[in-house]
């Protein structure tokens, strides 16, 4: 599952700096489809690839510098299929206008040979709120650009573009211009919630900066969005392993803030609980998220900086073995002490404790734990910018591996002092930036504790009882008493 | 990826984590062992000043072995996983 993050220097597996000479494929009919949400917006690229040559095995997706820096997640897979296929980004020429990534397919393709392959990615802060400000009654409005045409190394039988935004309210989009050589039939429509760019035919390889430059052209669509653009600027994800307790503790602290248009006046109580008593709320305002937390959790904490949170409703679910986890979760309708109007900020601290059991494994042969650590709680529909997970585990833990499902952009290790601690714990910080849903996975870290490490907690708190008893030991001995007075005469 | 994946592979099929003492037996234990802390430690204070402080030694030892793992399983006990 090859994904990468924001800064493009991670995955550089291999230098490939010349073009492929000759050409190895054709796509017969390349349609993208465009799902614009808030924060996040899905975009799924279907090429029908037809091979020219014996043996082609590596084909290559072009993207623009302004789309490879929104995105945050690439999957390619052949239609029908389960596994991802493995990718490699090229180096990046500052003089060409375009980033290359070679897909590896599983079979060579023999010449005039077909398939089907599927490009998903992940696109975040690709949408921006249009008016910028929007008073508490109004609607929002947000606006998403897109170049018109799929840039490809290969030439194009037939393209088309397919936005498709939640609710079939769409203000307006651009006309394509100049594009008549390509386009017979009309070059955009509308029909309810659906904008189509092309049909284009006959397109030549277009990433090249000669048609980037000729054809080219940003297409806007301004569109009327009915829930409310949620991102979380940072994540701090704690998470602590007892032995002694078979427990593990997770506490995120989370900064919330609501990417829709600003709010323009005051706001309004009044307002605010007319509509919510009349079921009207406005799109834009944020009352309360449902979080999907893990299942078999107790002891759950939420508060912020002024105190516990009370208006928050939890529903349990019973504890799952840990082959299981993810097949049920917990419910927690969390209604921030304040709701999230455009522009505004909650930060809150959640918590919550664990069995051991459901999380850690333990192999005897080796005297290993591997632990399963989730890298974060899945906000539905928004995006992460900064996200550090942070795992602490027990004192006197050695040998500590690691395994993300990602690279992270930086990874730490330092000490962590918490209750009882001598030495201090090994503590794991991964930090990562955009996350999405489909980063929503777990890290395992393996590490050994020997039975010696085990006991130290005990013997430091049985060294300070010892401290106290042998200075009861020194001070029985010593005599204080003030010498009587000898009689007067 | 495959040694992502052969992590995972090895986790789930690894039998789950299970402590040396079972949790549900750790406030009975709290409760027995500074019990006993404490008792011991009214007895050490009953103790005659011998020179060479043997008895005294062994049983103020004795209690701090007791009153760590005590310690220990009251925090677990009221919540603080330590």
């Amino acid at each position: 599952m090859p994904i990468w993050s924001s800064l493009p220097f991670f995955l550089l597996l291999s230098v490939v700096s010349t073009l492929a000479s000759s050409p190895s494929f054709e796509n017969t009919a390349v349609v993208r489809t465009v799902e614009l949400g808030g924060a996040v917006v899905h975009v799924t690229t279907t090429y029908a690839i037809k091979a020219l040559e014996d043996g082609s095995n590596v084909y290559t997706i072009a993207f623009s510098p302004d789309e490879r820096k929104k995105t945050s997640w690439l999957e390619a897979k052949i239609k029908g299929q389960q596994n991802a296929l493995p990718i490699e980004e090229r180096l990046f020429d500052a003089e060409r206008d375009y980033h290359f990534v070679d897909i590896t397919l599983p079979k060579a393709l023999s010449a005039n040979k077909t398939t089907n392959l599927v490009v998903e990615t992940i696109l975040t802060h690709a949408t921006h709120p249009w008016p910028e400000t929007a008073g508490q009654k109004d609607d929002q409005a947000l606006k998403y650009t897109t170049d018109l045409f799929v840039l490809s190394p290969y030439s194009t039988t037939v393209q088309r573009t397919k936005l498709r935004t939640l609710a079939p309210r769409i203000i307006s989009f651009t006309e394509p211009k100049g594009v008549e050589d390509f386009a017979t039939e009309g070059s955009a429509s509308k029909s309810g919630a659906t904008i189509v760019y092309g049909p284009f035919h006959n397109l030549p390889p277009s990433a090249t900066q000669k048609f980037i430059k000729t054809y080219q052209q940003p297409m806007t669509i301004h569109y009327f969005h009915d829930q409310p653009v949620l991102e979380i600027l940072e994540l701090k994800r704690a998470v602590e392993i007892s032995h002694w307790g078979a427990n593990v503790n997770t506490e995120d602290e989370i900064t919330m803030h609501n990417a829709g248009p600003a709010l323009k006046g005051h706001f309004s109580r009044l307002d605010h609980q007319t509509q919510q008593f009349y079921k009207k709320p406005a799109p834009h305002v944020l009352p309360a998220i449902n979080l999907h937390l893990p299942a078999g959790i107790r002891d759950t904490y939420f508060y912020d900086l002024i105190g516990n949170v009370s208006t928050s409703r939890l529903r349990v679910a019973p504890s799952l073995p840990k082959n299981k986890q993810g097949s049920q979760y917990s419910l927690l309708e969390l209604r921030p002490r304040y709701p999230l109007l455009g522009g505004w900020n909650y930060t809150f601290t959640l918590g919550w404790n664990a069995p051991a059991a459901d999380s850690i494994s333990y192999d005897k042969s080796t005297g290993r734990y591997i632990v399963e650590v989730p890298i974060m709680t899945l906000f539905p529909g928004a995006v992460i910018n900064d996200a550090e997970v942070k795992v602490i585990l027990p004192e006197g833990a050695t040998d500590v591996e690691f395994s993300p499902p990602f690279p992270a952009l930086e990874n730490r290790i330092s000490t962590h002092i918490t209750y009882l601690d001598t030495s201090g714990r090994p503590a794991l910080t991964f930090e990562y930036k955009d996350l999405t849903l489909k980063h929503a996975q777990n890290i395992y870290v393996s590490y050994k504790v020997s039975f010696a490490a085990h006991l130290k907690k005990p013997f430091a708190v049985a060294t300070a009882f010892f401290s106290v008893f042998g200075f009861a030991l020194i001070a029985r001995r010593v005599n204080l008493t003030i010498h009587p007075k000898k009689k007067a005469l | 990826m495959s040694d992502y994946d052969a992590v995972q592979a090895l986790y789930r099929s690894l039998p789950s984590f299970s402590p040396i003492i079972p949790v549900a037996l750790l406030p009975f234990l709290a409760l027995i062992l500074l019990a006993s802390t404490f008792v011991l430690a009214f007895y050490f204070s009953t103790l005659p000043k011998d020179t060479l402080p043997i008895r005294e030694t062994a049983v103020a030892s004795t209690a701090s072995i007791l009153g760590g793992f005590g310690v220990v399983a009251l925090f677990c006990t009221v919540g603080v996983y330590v």
